[in-house]
């Protein structure tokens, strides 16, 4: 069996990828199980979706703990503690970054055990789709073509399935079949290294004792303290204010739906980085259009 | 046209305190929670917020809250009895002494269309039957958007949603009109209804800054475009919430004393497709074919409601 899990974020079409994923392995002969992990984050927050494949019946159930192949797609998860997509990764795992660096700098940096596949998904969706955060087929195409198993037309059928499910229309799904293609082509099988099935043994039942109920109450000492959690690594792309031009009418101030732009001393705007999710609405609405929009590529080098 | 009052004319008067946290869950560009942002900032700090169940649950996920008062999160038809249960408990407090006037708090309901509208909408009337003492927000994103934006009887006439896609038997998506929630609560003559838009904070701060002051319900129904399920990019949040209204489908007016006054009448109405073809809900309006007949639909619907103003 080989379970894939992918990482990305959400708008990205992760959950899409894994679907196409499945049906491209279906279309090639295998059972395929595919599914996202659903939780209370949405649009920018990390996002996991998993793929089970194999040529028997596939009766493991639930999230992948431990993944044969590691699809990220957005390389800035790497930092982020919540996401942790590297969890359960060991020496058999197969690691792929959507990244525009080299294999052994991402290796140095996020000390992984294994070398990554690494290739520019973002700017390719850029050139295929003019937009660099609809990956679902790419990333897709990365899985297949890494499993080696799966063979270009099967995944051209279920790029065609599941993006026409989705309601996208046909010269989009050409255009992100064309996307598939170059991913495919420009990737090599890698070492298929399938891991020793384990026996799945029935668990002890655990009984807890009983506890006073405040123990568990929830009691949230500090007011508005969410903003502990960071989310500037949301962003796909980052705003920067043009001082040199900003005349201080503070339109990106009051149109800004997290609060995270502030007013410094003089009267001037200021974008809070550690929590900007990167709607990028202040840009939008700029009335001298003096915010410019800069790709985010992560915080090392 | 503009008869409110006016406490702030330019966005630099506005509260630079920032009332809600940065760090929730909630989507980029979110149109609510900009509409609740400006909004607290008007109320301050002093204020207990009842949170229907929503995609605002997603503001304070335990053990973090973005607020800087109090939170109770309810059911999707329970923010409104939670209002009450809590005001009069402070009432009760106060009356004995037990509290100052100091530890007061103002009761807020946070709920969405599908509360609003749908589940909460009985327990909402009761209480404007007994003038319950509160300030009631409804971030309108026309669907029930954290469950993956089904049908609400706030969706509008032609949109498409989970429950009520396009397809070929009803091609139309959203085939009911959308509830008009502003003349229901209106019929129960509350202290105050108001419709704002994270477009006009001027507009809708000065609306917070008049409730405020005000006693007895007072309600507010923001428009909350939304780019997860409306189907567009998030920087374009403002410019649909400006489309809402210079399309004449999102009327911002009051409801005071009696009378209804639009405070921000667009002079020359916009078609409603330059609205409608800018999300993917409607984009089945205009491909593969153009349906003249439902866009001609809901600009005669539109064009009826400004009739008697125009």
């Amino acid at each position: 069996m080989f379970r894939v899990r992918l990482h990305g974020r959400g708008g990205q079409g992760i959950k899409t990828a894994s679907q196409i994923l499945g049906s491209a392995a279906f279309f090639s002969g295998f059972q395929a199980q595919d599914f996202p992990l659903y939780g209370a984050e949405r649009r920018g927050a990390p996002i996991v979706a998993f793929t089970r494949i194999n040529r028997q019946n596939i009766l493991e159930r639930g999230p992948i703990l431990v993944p044969d192949i590691l699809l990220i797609g957005d390389e800035s998860l790497l930092e982020d503690i919540q996401a942790a997509p590297l969890c359960g990764a060991d020496n058999f795992t197969a690691i792929f970054i959507n990244s525009s660096r080299l294999p052994e700098k991402l290796q140095e940096n996020y000390s992984l055990s294994t070398l990554p596949h690494v290739l520019d998904i973002t700017s390719l969706c850029v050139k295929f789709l003019d937009n660099g955060s609809s990956t679902s087929a790419a990333i897709a195409a990365v899985g297949a073509r890494l499993l080696g198993q799966i063979e270009f037309p099967a995944l051209k059928e279920a790029v065609e399935l599941e993006l026409n499910a989705q309601g996208i229309n046909s010269d989009l799904r050409k255009k992100n079949i064309d996307l598939a293609e170059e991913v495919f082509q420009l990737l090599t099988p890698m070492e298929v290294k399938e891991r020793p099935e384990k026996n799945i043994t029935s668990s002890k039942l655990i009984s807890s004792e009983q506890k006073p109920v405040v123990l568990a109450a929830p009691i949230i000492l500090e007011p508005g303290n969410m903003a502990l959690r960071k989310t500037g690594n949301w962003r796909l792309d980052r705003p920067e204010i043009d001082y040199e031009h900003c005349n201080n009418c503070l339109i990106c101030y009051a149109r800004c739906p997290d609060g995270v732009i502030g007013i410094k001393t003089d009267g001037s705007p200021e974008i809070d980085y550690d929590h900007c999710k990167g709607c990028l609405i202040c840009a939008q609405e700029c009335p001298g259009h003096f915010i410019k929009t800069v790709k985010e590529s992560g915080s090392w080098e | 046209m503009t008869t409110l009052e006016t406490h702030y004319k330019k966005i630099k008067d506005l509260h630079h305190e920032e009332a809600v946290a940065p760090g929730t869950g909630l989507c980029a560009g979110c149109g609510g929670l900009e509409g609740l942002r400006l909004g607290l900032k008007e109320l301050g700090n002093d204020v207990l917020i009842c949170n229907a169940a929503g995609c605002f649950t997603l503001l304070s996920v335990y053990p973090f809250t973005p607020l800087k008062g109090s939170w109770l999160y309810t059911t999707m038809g329970g923010p409104v009895p939670a209002a009450q249960g809590v005001r009069d408990a402070l009432d009760i407090q106060l009356s004995r002494k037990t509290l100052t006037e100091d530890d007061n708090l103002s009761i807020v309901v946070v709920a969405g269309d599908g509360s609003s509208n749908d589940i909460g909408l009985g327990a909402t009337s009761a209480a404007l039957h007994r003038k319950l003492d509160f300030i009631y927000f409804c971030y309108d994103n026309e669907a029930y958007g954290n469950t993956g934006f089904q049908l609400s009887a706030s969706s509008p006439y032609g949109s498409s949603t989970q429950t009520t896609p396009s397809v070929k038997f009803h091609p139309v998506g959203a085939e009911l009109n959308k509830k008009n929630l502003f003349d229901i609560w209106r019929a129960q003559e509350p202290t105050y209804i108001a419709t704002v838009s994270p477009r006009e904070p001027i507009d809708l701060s000065n609306k917070f800054a008049k409730a405020k002051n005000l006693v007895g319900p007072r309600m507010f129904i923001c428009m909350s475009p939304c780019p997860t399920g409306w189907g567009f990019n998030p920087k374009d949040t403002q410019l649909i919430a400006k489309l809402a209204v210079d399309t004449g489908i999102f009327p911002i007016k009051e409801y005071f004393e009696g009378k209804v006054i639009h405070t921000k009448q667009p002079r020359r109405r916009l078609p409603v497709e330059k609205f409608l073809e800018t999300q993917k809900r409607f984009s089945h309006l205009f491909e593969p074919e153009r349906k003249s007949d439902v866009i001609e639909q809901i600009q005669k619907t539109v064009d009826k409601y400004w009739e008697p103003y125009e």
